[in-house]
């Protein structure tokens, strides 16, 4: 199946730090020592795990799905989807300020966050704002109103990166 | 008010022997990598636990002295083995 | 799981057990430092620590004989020292625990409770003072002869128990594993030690680089 990865400069994974190749198959006991296999993004699992380079990854084998994330015994990179930069993700944080403006900007206690989304984004800080403006929504109707926001945000992504049509 | 899911910084800091050591269960694993990508001080407390492993193991052996060494050498030639 | 032990050190181990001097001097050059290190931890001076390693060798040659291989023979060499150094510190009126954490140290969380953010703001818990990244320092700061002194220090202030694992963890480079094995405690002690001593290490260092 296709899914989704984030990789660090020089294709790096951002936690196991295994560098990737482009276009070989890797098998997870190589891709990360403790062999819990191959992690990557569905559609909706990619805004918690914004970072510098977005690669689409074909995965192999039996695959557990994890809250956030899926993981496989097999990966292999495909491409670089070269429209993720750092001009969309400031318009996908825009777009969170947006939102949360519209939603929560005139709501006594919610509306502190529209000010802390402003200033992480000020600071280039766009995935904490997108995690400020999902706390936001939970704080305003439980945690459903937290995955909401996220599918909002990932929905949004989908569309701008042509996500899940593969 | 804490989130349901949401895991807290403070959190994050006790268990960072715990992440490091590979032994938190897969949830907690992925909430506190979910929660390294948007949060910039775990991160820096993280490489800062990093960084200071990395400069412990600088730390340098002392040699043995010499006059140990010697009642070293005094304690085997004593011992006969069996 | 018992491994067979790697053949060089069965070598080693057939070597002594025949009474071959070099074999000896060799562990002792690959040892005896990280022995006298970690004995140090243990007790009150330095001489006294030197007397525990010297004691610890006979203890390892009187062994020898009866050495299965069951750990590695760098293990089962450490085992004794730390058994040699403990009963030494204990007849020194130092008893250190490490089978029971309970009321050590007292101790809070790691970081000073006033560098998060309280339950009334809008991200509890979260960071009120991150960190600031220690390469911001000048180049070269963190590895300067002067910092290294500044972790001594602080090694020799923690409590014993944290002092021994994180010497035998962090500064000699065992596994978890081997630390559990060579100090009979479980996992979870041994990774609380290592924690809490990491924890301090980290903050000395923190301020010494600002």
């Amino acid at each position: 199946m296709t899914a989704y990865k984030f990789l660090g400069d020089g294709s790096v994974s951002p936690f196991a730090g295994f560098r990737w190749p482009v276009g070989e198959w890797v098998e997870a006991a190589a891709a990360d020592p403790c062999r819990r296999g191959i992690h990557a993004c569905r559609v909706q699992d990619v805004p918690f795990w914004l970072g510098h380079g977005l690669w689409e990854i074909e995965l192999d084998g039996e695959i557990v799905v994890y809250q956030r994330k899926i993981v496989a015994p097999r990966g292999r990179l495909v491409r670089r989807l070269t429209d993720w930069n750092r001009e969309l993700l400031e318009e996908f944080g825009a777009g969170v300020l947006a939102r949360t403006r519209t939603r929560f900007g005139a709501v006594a206690v919610l509306s502190g966050y529209v000010g802390d989304i402003q200033n992480h984004l000020a600071s280039g800080r766009v995935p904490l704002a997108a995690f400020a403006a999902a706390r936001a929504a939970e704080l305003s109707g439980g945690p459903a109103e937290y995955e909401r926001e996220r599918l909002r945000q990932a929905a949004w992504l989908a569309d701008r990166l042509g996500l899940g049509t593969a | 008010m804490r989130l349901d899911r949401e895991i807290t910084c403070a959190q994050v800091v006790d268990l960072v022997t715990a992440y490091l050591e590979d032994v938190l269960d897969a949830d907690d694993r992925e909430r506190v990598e979910e929660h390294l990508v948007f949060c910039d001080g775990c991160s820096t407390y993280l490489d800062q636990i990093r960084q200071t492993i990395a400069v412990t193991g600088r730390l340098e052996p002392e040699d043995i002295p010499p006059a140990l060494q010697d009642k070293l050498l005094a304690a085997f030639r004593e011992w006969s083995p069996a | 799981m018992v491994a067979q032990p790697p053949l060089e050190e069965r070598r080693l181990v057939d070597a002594l057990r025949a009474g071959d001097e070099s074999a000896f001097t060799r562990l002792v050059e690959e040892y005896g430092p990280a022995m006298l290190r970690v004995a140090r931890m243990f007790v009150s001076s330095r001489a006294v620590a030197e007397e525990v390693v010297q004691e610890a060798w006979v203890g390892v040659l009187n062994g020898i004989g009866r050495f299965e291989g069951r750990s590695s023979l760098k293990t089962w060499i450490f085992r004794i020292l730390t058994n040699t150094a403990k009963t030494r510190a204990v007849r020194e009126g130092r008893s250190i625990p490490f089978s029971s954490l309970a009321g050590e140290d007292e101790e809070g969380g790691a970081v000073d409770a006033d560098r998060f953010l309280g339950d009334d703001t809008r991200f509890p818990g979260h960071w009120a003072a991150p960190p600031q990244r220690w390469e911001a320092a000048p180049e070269g700061r963190l590895l300067a002869a002067e910092t290294l002194e500044v972790l001594e220090r602080e090694i020799a202030k923690l409590p014993a128990n944290q002092a021994v694992v994180v010497t035998m963890r962090d500064v000699e480079g065992f596994d978890a594993d081997d630390v559990c094995n060579a100090l009979d405690i479980s996992e979870t002690n041994q990774r609380v030690l290592l924690h809490r001593a990491r924890t301090k290490l980290r903050r000395a260092l923190e301020e010494y680089m600002q």
